[in-house]
């Protein structure tokens, strides 16, 4: 569903993405794994055909990213790292405009905007311009838009983050719903314990490489301490005058 | 009072840098125009658009700090009492009505014109200072279109009405429309310099169409399946719905041919070299040779169809819609738009 082959992205005389070679199935759920600047949101932006890659290729869906842009953009749904909101819209207003723009009829938009803004706790700010939201809502309104055209493939970055609890598992759920019925999840994020409960491939990149490709079920250790040994250790610092009350 | 020198001192730096963006004006088709070609005549334009700005600039300074910010800093009752009496000061107009003031003691000015400007900073700063939750509820009812660009349209909308340029345009509009009921003699010509005029004010927007959308905003359109000259049609859509209303009491047919125009122009700097906009602010447009050659145009085009035929029309539609079109295929391969 998803393949690149020595995936490379340059800018200037750094290296952001190198020669990155994947192929996740219909169906999975893959997480992408890895620190802040690895690689992961470059990575996303050229599987979505938003960057361009500087060598090699990529398919989505059987197309070709770089020569069926527009064709892909009506098969994908996809989560930015920006959230891609309009500050002149409200809640309600974006995802009616998705639904228009990728050809759902009234109806159906309006009867998938009112469900998916009930399952994902919008209901009371529908109305809200995303100018003016939080953080966490202008989030799940662009989780919203992605799933609204019922893609085939959904590409999240970090889609948990600044996520309260219960829409979490809201989320999870439905990701794992989708999954089951083929639509396969492309997905970054630093949540760790919640990449463990959906993931059905764990993918982990350092420096633009991938260092780590497998099923959830093949890593020799937790996925913490896996990341921690492969991608980054923690740091210890000491920061002695966080001892002092008086400083 | 070290507390207070130095949150004034940020707010100074903070305010500074704001007024930057009103420097914008330099590079709007507007004043620009007026300035090149009216000179001296241009008191009237220039009183106006002094109106306009004013109200951006008499904004409360002590609301660019966060108020959850300005809580949380532990300052005390009499340290909060000294900011709120100091503050007003880090804004130049303040100073300057208080240089007004010293002048109209003196009779340099009259005590009517300073009691105007005084009177519109004070009801600009006090507005500025209202905690109007439903300030932009107002948008809501912007009307919808038909059409899968509809609330494109309508986001696009509710951007233009954010920009001072159309409320120089508007100010216009009305001031020639208050002189039709009150049925004060004009010449022919008259009405088709302010309709030049009216889109003149409008047309730097034309030159920097995605400037309010924000660097979300332009990703939400790289990822929708929607092929180039249709976002750049729902732009010009949205800037016709506000041009065309404005010069009903004008020339209506000229106000399209020089809109359409001004769009042609304008979508060569909006894809080539975007520029970011602030709202509030007059829009800064595609640089200086960009605003004469669109003013130059604009006026051929809304002087060939008001004097001559309508039929002038179809040319600048061709125009447009080529432009719309060549420009879109660029906006499709640009990677930051």
């Amino acid at each position: 569903m998803i393949s690149c082959r020595n995936l490379t992205r340059r800018f200037g005389d750094f290296t952001a993405v190198d020669r990155l070679s994947l192929e996740v199935a219909r169906g999975a759920i893959c997480a992408f794994l890895g620190p802040n600047g690895a690689g992961k949101s470059t990575t996303v932006k050229m599987l979505t055909g938003l960057l361009p890659p500087s060598s090699g290729s990529v398919t989505v869906d059987g197309l070709d990213v770089t020569r069926n842009l527009l064709e892909l953009k009506r098969r994908i749904g996809v989560l930015p790292e920006d959230l891609g909101l309009f500050d002149d819209l409200t809640v309600d207003e974006h995802l009616l405009l998705t639904g228009s723009v990728y050809g759902l009829d009234k109806r159906e938009t309006r009867t998938r905007t009112g469900q998916l803004l009930h399952a994902l706790s919008l209901e009371h700010g529908r109305h809200t311009f995303a100018g003016a939201c939080s953080h966490g809502m202008r989030k799940k309104t662009a989780f919203a838009m992605a799933l609204l055209p019922n893609p085939r493939v959904l590409f999240l970055d970090e889609p948990f983050e600044a996520i309260d609890p219960v829409t979490s598992k809201i989320m999870r759920d439905l990701l794992a719903a989708i999954a089951q019925r083929g639509v396969t999840v492309f997905l970054t994020s630093h949540i760790l314990s919640v990449v463990e409960q959906i993931a059905s491939q764990v993918v982990m990149i350092r420096k633009g490489k991938i260092v780590w490709d497998s099923p959830p079920a093949d890593l020799p250790q937790s996925l913490e301490q896996h990341y921690f040994d492969l991608v980054e250790a923690p740091v210890v610092e000491e920061l002695n005058w966080l001892g002092s009350s008086q400083s | 009072m070290a507390r207070v020198i130095a949150i004034l001192k940020a707010l100074g730096l903070a305010y500074r840098r704001d007024q930057k963006s009103l420097v914008a004006i330099v590079g709007n088709n507007f004043f620009l125009v007026t300035a090149l070609l009216l000179q001296d005549a241009g008191g009237f334009i220039y009183l106006m658009i002094g109106v306009v700005l004013l109200f951006p600039l008499s904004t409360d300074p002590l609301r660019k700090i966060p108020a959850s910010r300005l809580a949380l800093w532990p300052l005390d009752g009499r340290e909060r009492r000294l900011l709120r009496i100091a503050s007003p000061w880090v804004n130049p107009v303040s100073w300057l009505i208080a240089g007004l003031a010293v002048w109209a003691i003196r009779g340099k000015v009259t005590f009517g014109l300073w009691a105007a400007v005084a009177g519109l900073f004070v009801a600009a700063f006090l507005l500025s200072d209202l905690p109007f939750a439903p300030r932009r509820a107002i948008w809501l009812h912007i009307p919808q279109f038909p059409g899968r660009w509809n609330q494109l349209i309508r986001k696009n909308l509710r951007e233009i009405l954010c920009t001072l340029d159309f409320y120089c345009a508007l100010l216009l509009s009305v001031s020639v429309a208050i002189c039709r009921v009150a049925k004060v003699p004009l010449p022919p010509e008259a009405f088709l310099a302010i309709t030049v005029l009216v889109v003149l004010a409008l047309s730097s927007y034309a030159a920097c169409l995605f400037g309010l959308d924000g660097p979300g905003g332009l990703a939400r359109y790289r990822l929708l399946p929607l092929w180039g000259w249709e976002i750049l049609a729902a732009k010009d859509v949205a800037f016709l719905v506000v041009a065309i209303p404005l010069t009903l009491p004008l020339a209506p047919l000229a106000a399209i041919a020089a809109a359409l125009v001004a769009l042609a122009l304008g979508h060569g700097p909006t894809v080539n070299r975007p520029r970011p906009q602030s709202r509030w602010r007059f829009s800064t447009g595609g640089g200086v040779v960009t605003g004469l050659v669109q003013a130059a145009f604009m006026a051929m085009a809304a002087t060939s169809v008001f004097f001559s035929s309508s039929l002038y029309l179809l040319p600048c539609i061709a125009a447009w819609a080529g432009s719309t079109w060549y420009f879109g295929r660029r906006l499709e391969t640009r990677a930051d738009v």
